[in-house]
């Protein structure tokens, strides 16, 4: 008998966690519905919700513009980063090499550097191409997304190589006897194995970019700047407009929301691939 | 971690993956793989290791304002920039320096003790059968989907002295409090960024928590059951000892990134949060892109490193033994 209430109590507890977990989000999004004024003043109406702040914030800052580089940035840093996680990934779950530990040692090594150490050289790197050379890095789309692949390619080489430990080894086997290369193997058998793996991994990393704000922060200064830096401007000069900001916030979650939902299944896999192995 | 996961999985090491197909020569496979690592490699060369190599290098470097033309061709300045952020106590940058350290060992500690201890606790509760456990457990995740600026201006408003609903809950709502207390300067700032960080690192920790206790064979716990273990001397003696790896995991990790944290102190507090609040990562972003003191900016990035390392070097000692486990 008691056993039951502990149980039910239980239960009520996990509702009651999960409530406080959300409570803060929940809390953006009733904002997001209220006027700046009634935001400013303490004096909300939770019952009669509006949607001026979120036609009004585009106006406040430039957001489109924010939201479009955010997407165009990251989207494709998220790809090459796939891309070439998912052939070093498989390397590392297939073949025995010279160099293979240290690659391994070093994938974590990369995550041991503090931004600061090496954003400083690269935006003096970025400055001296754009004085000597054509080459324009410096606070353009194609400079953040190099440094966003740099960026999550590590990580993402973790993810993959476990994804590929995972699919079993007979299947290329199996086409490299019916006369496919070994690259054909890997793009036409193994590849389409390991999709759950290639969104997650691809998932994942358009997360992380999409929250980086440091090195945006250094090497960008009009053209390529993403959210982080359009909200940044938005607390800079327009704080009272507390309303739109939060509308802005609810705008720049969607997104990741929207993605991370759509995959969590396999998400939750690779980010849990540590926890079970073994 | 560094062994566990980096190993690689056990079928790459048996004799399986020696050349399978008659008359390939090994080297060709070996090549193949070169190829295959090969632009994963280039960027990691291009982008982290050559850089870090240079931020090394402009640690001994006089660079600031009137130096920065010349780039990478600075005067030299031998340890000049150690000595004074380490030594000069008439140099005001050195208060900076060690107050900051000092808020980071107090940020990472509350932060990733706070997100660790809760993480298993919700992970526990979690780890049970009730109506609509599956969604729990997904929704249970999206603190974690909040981007981190997003994280920061959503509790930059809730910490508000005057109409934040912290404060309208503490005081207006049920008197807990009966003054107001102002939670965006002074001391209470470094509470208004651990609390954030916390909620936002809470999900990560549940879940793979949760992963872990799934994974573990339930007959551990039935057999001390039977032999009449209560619930805590089960979780001490069986759950616990299981789970050290991944508090392993994520205490490695957790100290990193806490100790390089940015975003939630940069957006909540602004590009100098006080003396109360400002980390290692502020004060090297203010004191390099502010005040263009690069050369200071890059000699305490490399101690920062460098306690990393020490700080990398002790949790080996500490967790070897639980490495060879998984």
């Amino acid at each position: 008998m008691s056993a039951r209430w502990v149980n039910r109590g239980l239960d009520a507890l996990t509702w009651l966690v999960l409530l406080a977990m959300l409570a803060p989000i929940l809390w953006l999004i009733a904002s997001s519905l209220q006027t700046d004024g009634q935001l400013s003043r303490g004096t909300y109406n939770l019952l009669e919700p509006t949607f001026t702040a979120f036609s009004r914030m585009w106006q406040t800052v430039d957001f489109e513009r924010y939201l479009l580089n955010s997407l165009i940035i990251c989207t494709i840093a998220a790809l090459c980063a796939t891309a070439f996680a998912s052939t070093a990934g498989y390397a590392l779950a297939r073949f025995h090499f010279r160099g293979a530990k240290p690659l391994s040692l070093a994938v974590v090594g990369t995550q041991l550097i503090p931004g600061s150490l090496f954003l400083l050289p690269l935006f003096m790197g970025f400055i001296w191409l754009k004085q000597n050379t054509p080459v324009a890095l410096f606070d353009t789309h194609l400079g953040m997304i190099l440094v966003y692949t740099a960026f999550f390619t590590p990580v993402a080489i973790y993810f993959m190589r476990y994804f590929f430990a995972a699919i079993p080894r007979d299947l290329e086997e199996a086409a490299m006897v019916d006369g496919c290369t070994r690259f054909g193997a890997f793009v036409r058998i193994v590849l389409p194995a390991a999709a759950p793996g290639l969104l997650a991994t691809f998932v994942y990393a358009f997360l992380f970019a999409w929250d980086e704000l440091l090195f945006v922060a250094a090497l960008t200064q009009e053209n390529a700047e993403t959210i982080p830096i359009g909200i940044r401007n938005f607390i800079g000069n327009y704080q009272e407009r507390t309303a739109q900001l939060m509308a802005a916030g609810v705008v720049s979650t969607l997104p990741v929301l929207i993605a991370f939902f759509a995959t969590q299944r396999w998400l939750v896999k690779g980010l849990t691939a540590g926890a079970v192995k073994g | 971690m560094a062994q566990t996961t980096l190993q690689s999985p056990p079928e790459a090491g048996s004799a399986r993956a020696l050349p399978t197909r008659a008359g390939r020569p090994r080297r060709r496979r070996t090549l193949f793989a070169y190829w295959l690592i090969a632009p994963a490699v280039a960027f990691m060369v291009l982008v982290h290791l050559v850089p870090t190599a240079g931020g090394v290098l402009l640690s001994f470097k006089r660079l600031n304002t009137f130096t920065f033309a010349r780039l990478f061709d600075a005067p030299w300045a031998g340890l000049e920039n150690y000595r004074s952020i380490l030594f000069d106590t008439a140099n005001p940058l050195r208060d900076g320096f060690f107050g900051a350290v000092q808020n980071t060992a107090v940020y990472t500690f509350w932060t990733v003790s706070g997100t660790l201890a809760g993480g298993l606790a919700i992970a526990l509760l979690l780890n049970r059968q009730m109506r609509g456990i599956r969604l729990i457990r997904t929704l249970m995740l999206t603190p974690w989907i909040v981007p981190s600026f997003v994280v920061a201006v959503l509790w930059q408003f809730m910490w508000q002295s005057d109409v934040g609903i912290v404060n309208k809950v503490l005081v207006d709502y049920t008197h807990l409090l009966s003054e107001r207390p102002i939670w965006l300067l002074g001391e209470n700032s470094m509470w208004a960024i651990i609390i954030p960080s916390v909620w936002r690192g809470l999900p990560f920790a549940m879940i793979f928590f949760l992963a872990g206790l799934q994974a573990m064979p339930p007959e551990l716990h039935e057999a001390a059951a039977i032999d009449g273990a209560g619930p805590f001397r089960r979780f001490r003696y069986i759950t616990l000892p299981l789970l050290r790896p991944l508090i392993a995991v994520q205490l490695l990790f957790g100290v990193i990134y806490a100790a390089y944290q940015f975003a939630i102190p940069y957006i909540m507090l602004g590009s100098n949060p006080g003396p109360d609040a400002d980390l290692m990562m502020t004060l090297i972003y203010r004191q390099s892109f502010s005040n263009n003191l690069f050369g200071f900016g890059a000699a305490a990035s490399v101690l920062l490193m460098a306690a990393m390392c020490v700080w990398v070097a002790i949790w080996y000692r500490a967790f070897k033994r639980d490495l060879e486990v998984t």
